[in-house]
């Protein structure tokens, strides 16, 4: 969830954007023609601290699809019972004999105390599960917030104001709560009583109550920029030569909405991380076997790690605060690109 | 015997709140105990419990090696007392109280200093009881001069206002095994014997109960029952005073005859126990009375009491907890420090966990099916989610080794070995059963630990070609779910405690197949003709030794041929007193510090 200040924060680039932006120095040569986009990326290009966290998430988005290759050339799975397979390298209470949580050549990251999963394979298949999850709810959120956006901001009067008092009965819902009452109710809807819930179920769950809740803020900003842009003298133009609302809307308002898109689904996108980490941490999310990157936190909380194995809350610690803080950094980048003006 | 459930509950919040365990930095692996200990009880050997005559029921005790009197003893628990009518008393805290404050016409004698060989003695009575034709009639002769704590007699007219008063409708909580088979009904009927107990004037008849003198008290049962001493020493058997009964308030403040006596009792802050000057130790083989005051201090978690009792400042040198273990995260830290040995016991609770296999699936009827979840199910998860080797033992068999008749030699499936399954002989034996792929519905408890252990033995259960489906059960409704006969697991968890150290507070509630109903402790649904004939003998069986044998015999058939019920492990735990306190010993019949040892160095 984005709060309040996010959102005016992501509303005001809009109005002062720039297709009337001008070319900004010239000198003897003809200048040269520019769209909006191409202006964005020249300067996002020369932003160093935006490029590096680029490259950092996508190595992790690209660690994320690639783990079952990466885990195949490893040789080992993240669901495979060490403690069971190897009890040699474990004491009796599933605590690792080797020093660091049993780092060694075998195992890069150790072993998970507890069933003795390999931590190595478990990050990699956390991170794809917990990205993949924040993706699709990131993606679905913004589609949802498009649509009704847009369209209570163009069309406004009843529709405006039946889909912004949704917005506010919505946004007046403590998420974290209703995630965490809500999932459990969700998943026993699908799930057969002899068998075990699906993965599947639980990953849908999981989008929908996030998406459900997720949509609001990006869908009150759009509002705002449409009922700006509503009144501009190009959509006036366009109405009074005759295009239908559809096509208004396609051609002369999204392209208008892009940037404030795009920057707000760079500031989502982590946060929807965080929040599905905090409920697989709370115990709601993905469950054990399932890797998922929320469910190394909670094991790392318990007594038995904290007390015989600190070294295992490294990885998925340190591993979360670089993505968590290279997205961010990417999302100020790219408004501050689209946005020269506001100075950081 | 229907209240195991509650020992089961009993058992399920105190692994709960033990939650995970063990110390040491990031140096690698957890620190242990060493074998010794677990070398030792597989040399006691089929241990049993003998019943003693009027010479081993004579007072005094024998002295405690080093023990001198005086000194408060300061007591760390976690839970309130809500409960001191001995009529309703059936929880673990509050029996280890019962101990000190209450007397019945049997107990428990330790017959070493280990707190590990015992024999059931006369407490209040000359001996453990006389039976002349096999356990139908007991009767019990009170001994001269023991006293309530106001100096009055008792006499064999409390004794029989202690058991009429069972009846009445406000007793609840306690155990209901006498009643049962003085009204020779299963279940609640018994009630109807005597409907508002003694307090309108009606009593239990003659033929039931007969006392024909002050001191004489005849139990007159329809069905032998060889176990009346053993239930007899339970603390919920302990005697009432007519004189003093208030009914309903006689659970805050009850008339005592133990050697200490409550001076004060704030329910959910503190309790003071004094020295009952009326107890004679001349009348009473079990207790001493070295301590001048035990105070009690309630709300203190395992955490606390341990950090606590390690800190050893002031009143915490001479701190102990009677019914907390050490904390999880504490655990290994005590058990690895040297200097701890003399002050740390650990030692057996009197529960068995089990896997149980739900007979009434068709699927689980072919044994060959019931032999290959034996072999390839690990029991390593289950002692790893616990703690590991300190907190729990793999278990052979059904029977606690603080039960007679314990067998430590019998191993069927090679769990002992092979903690961690044989999922190649599994594999062999659904084969041949052409079963490869089998679906498995699993139950487990839905806590941190249930969901760690069953993803580990879901994991080495497929490994032998099982399709295991995992079904998570919420904690609080676990025993009731489970306990549906129609319910929709193939395979679940639970653990049983024993009332008593005979293995017939076990084998009958849990594997008698006429059992059989909602809510029942027969989890496995298991209605073999040969267990149920076999659990008829041997209720029969008048002399401890012969009937553990027999006891155990059922159990070895069960897993080993029957093949419902696979063992998981033996509930262990360890717990700390201060620098200060003396006589500390681990009592296998109460499954805690022995209260009634203690002094103050």
């Amino acid at each position: 969830m984005t709060s309040s200040t996010d959102i005016e924060g992501g509303g005001t680039p809009v109005l002062v954007d720039g297709d009337t932006e001008p070319t900004a120095e010239t000198g003897t040569r003809v200048p040269v023609g520019r769209s909006p986009g191409q202006l964005m990326w020249l300067r996002f290009k020369r932003d160093r601290a935006g490029v590096i966290s680029a490259y950092v998430v996508i190595l992790f988005f690209l660690v994320g699809l690639l783990a079952p290759l990466i885990s195949q050339l490893y040789g080992k799975n993240p669901y495979t019972v060490y403690a069971d397979e190897r009890p040699e390298l474990f004491d009796s209470a599933g605590v690792p004999v080797q020093p660091n949580g049993g780092i060694s050549g075998e195992f890069w990251f150790g072993l998970e105390p507890g069933n003795g999963y390999d931590v190595f394979t478990k990050l990699l298949y956390g991170i794809r599960n917990s990205l993949g999850i924040s993706l699709a709810v990131t993606l679905a959120t913004v589609l949802t917030g498009i649509v009704l956006g847009v369209a209570a901001g163009y069309l406004g009067g009843r529709t405006d104001f039946l889909i912004s008092r949704v917005i506010d009965f919505l946004l007046a819902i403590p998420a974290q709560l209703f995630f965490i009452a809500s999932m459990p109710v969700v998943v026993s809807l699908f799930v057969s009583p002899r068998d075990e819930t699906p993965v599947y179920v639980r990953v849908v769950a999981l989008i929908a109550v996030q998406w459900f809740l997720g949509w609001m803020s990006l869908g009150r900003i759009l509002r705002g920029t449409s009922l700006a842009l509503r009144e501009r003298e190009f959509i006036e133009a366009a109405k009074v030569s005759g295009a239908p609302p559809g096509r208004i809307i396609r051609k002369e308002i999204l392209p208008n909405v892009v940037t404030p898109i795009l920057v707000q689904a760079t500031y989502m996108l982590p946060n929807f991380v965080t929040a599905e980490a905090g409920l697989s941490f709370l115990g709601v999310g993905l469950v054990e076997p399932t890797p998922d990157w929320g469910q190394m936190f909670s094991k790392a909380a318990t007594e038995l790690v904290m007390q015989n194995d600190i070294t295992y809350m490294f990885f998925p610690g340190v591993s979360m605060i670089i993505f968590i803080v290279a997205f961010n950094l990417l999302g100020d980048s790219v408004r501050d690109a689209f946005d020269p003006k506001t100075a950081r | 015997m229907g209240k195991g459930g509650r020992r089961a509950y009993a058992a399920l919040s105190l692994v709960a709140a033990g939650a995970l365990v063990l110390s040491g930095c990031s140096e690698g692996g957890s620190k242990e105990g060493n074998n010794k200990e677990d070398k030792e009880n597989a040399q006691r050997q089929q241990s049993s419990i003998d019943f003693g005559d009027a010479k081993a029921s004579t007072g005094p005790a024998a002295e405690v090696p080093g023990a001198k009197p005086g000194g408060t003893v300061t007591v760390l628990q976690r839970d309130s007392y809500a409960h001191l009518d001995p009529a309703q008393i059936y929880v673990s805290d509050e029996m280890a109280l019962s101990q000190l404050i209450h007397r019945g016409l049997t107990g428990y004698k330790a017959t070493s200093d280990d707190g590990k060989k015992h024999e059931v003695v006369g407490d209040l009575a000359t001996d453990s009881g006389k039976t002349s034709d096999g356990g139908k009639t007991w009767s019990y002769t009170l001994k001269d001069g023991i006293k309530w704590a106001d100096g009055s007699a008792i006499t064999a007219t409390d004794v029989r206002h202690t058991f009429e008063r069972l009846f009445a409708p406000f007793v609840a909580n306690g155990p209901t095994f006498i009643q049962q088979w003085l009204a020779d009904t299963p279940g609640t009927a018994y009630r109807d014997l005597l409907k508002d107990g003694p307090y309108k004037g009606k009593h239990l008849p003659d033929t039931v109960l007969e006392t024909p003198d002050a001191k004489t008290i005849v139990f007159k049962f329809k069905k032998a029952k060889p176990d009346l001493p053993y239930a007899l020493a339970m603390a919920g058997y302990s005697i009432v005073s007519e004189a003093k009964d208030t009914k309903e308030k006689y659970d805050k403040s009850p008339m005592t005859a133990g050697p200490y006596k409550i001076q004060e009792f704030k329910s959910g802050k503190s309790m003071t126990l004094v020295k009952n000057t009326n107890w004679d130790p001349n009348t009473d083989p079990i207790r001493h009375q070295y301590v001048d005051r035990f105070a009690i201090a309630f709300n203190k978690q395992f955490e606390d009491s341990t950090k606590a009792i390690l800190d050893g400042s002031g009143a915490n040198a001479t701190a102990v907890s009677f019914n907390n273990e050490v904390d999880a995260g504490n655990l290994s830290k005590i058990l690895g420090d040297a200097s701890l040995k003399s002050r740390t016991i650990s030692g057996y609770q009197p529960y068995v966990g089990q896997i149980d296999i739900n007979l009434t699936h068709p699927e689980m009827q072919n044994k060959t099916v019931r032999e290959a979840i034996a072999y390839a199910l690990p029991i390593t998860p289950f002692v790893r989610a616990y703690g590991g080797a300190a907190a729990r033992e793999v278990a052979g068999g059904l029977i606690s080794p603080t039960v007679s008749g314990y067998n430590p030699n019998f191993d069927p499936f090679g769990k002992k070995k092979k903690p961690a399954g044989d999922p190649v002989k599994a594999k062999e034996l659904l084969e041949k059963a052409g079963k490869v792929g089998l679906k498995l519905t699993f139950g487990y408890i839905n806590t941190p630990e249930g969901q760690q252990y069953s993803t580990a033995m879901a994991a080495g259960l497929e490994k032998a070609g099982f399709d295991v489906q995992r079904q998570e059960i919420p904690a609080e409704t676990y025993y009731d779910q489970v306990g549906k006969v129609e319910n929709n697991f193939d395979i679940y968890h639970t653990a049983w405690g024993a009332d008593w150290p005979s293995a017939s507070t076990v084998i009958p509630p849990l594997y008698d197949g006429r059992q059989i109903q909602d809510g029942a402790a027969n989890y496995s649904h298991i209605n073999d003709d040969k267990v149920n004939a076999d659990i008829d003998k041997a209720s029969t069986i008048t002399d401890p030794v012969k009937a553990a044998e027999a006891w155990n015999a059922i159990n070895e058939y069960i897993v080993k041929d029957v093949v419902s019920n696979i063992p998981t492990a033996y509930y262990k735990q360890t717990q700390i007193a201060g620098a200060n306190i003396g006589g500390l010993v681990y009592d296998d019949v109460i499954g805690g510090v022995d209260p009634r040892r203690l002094f103050v160095k």
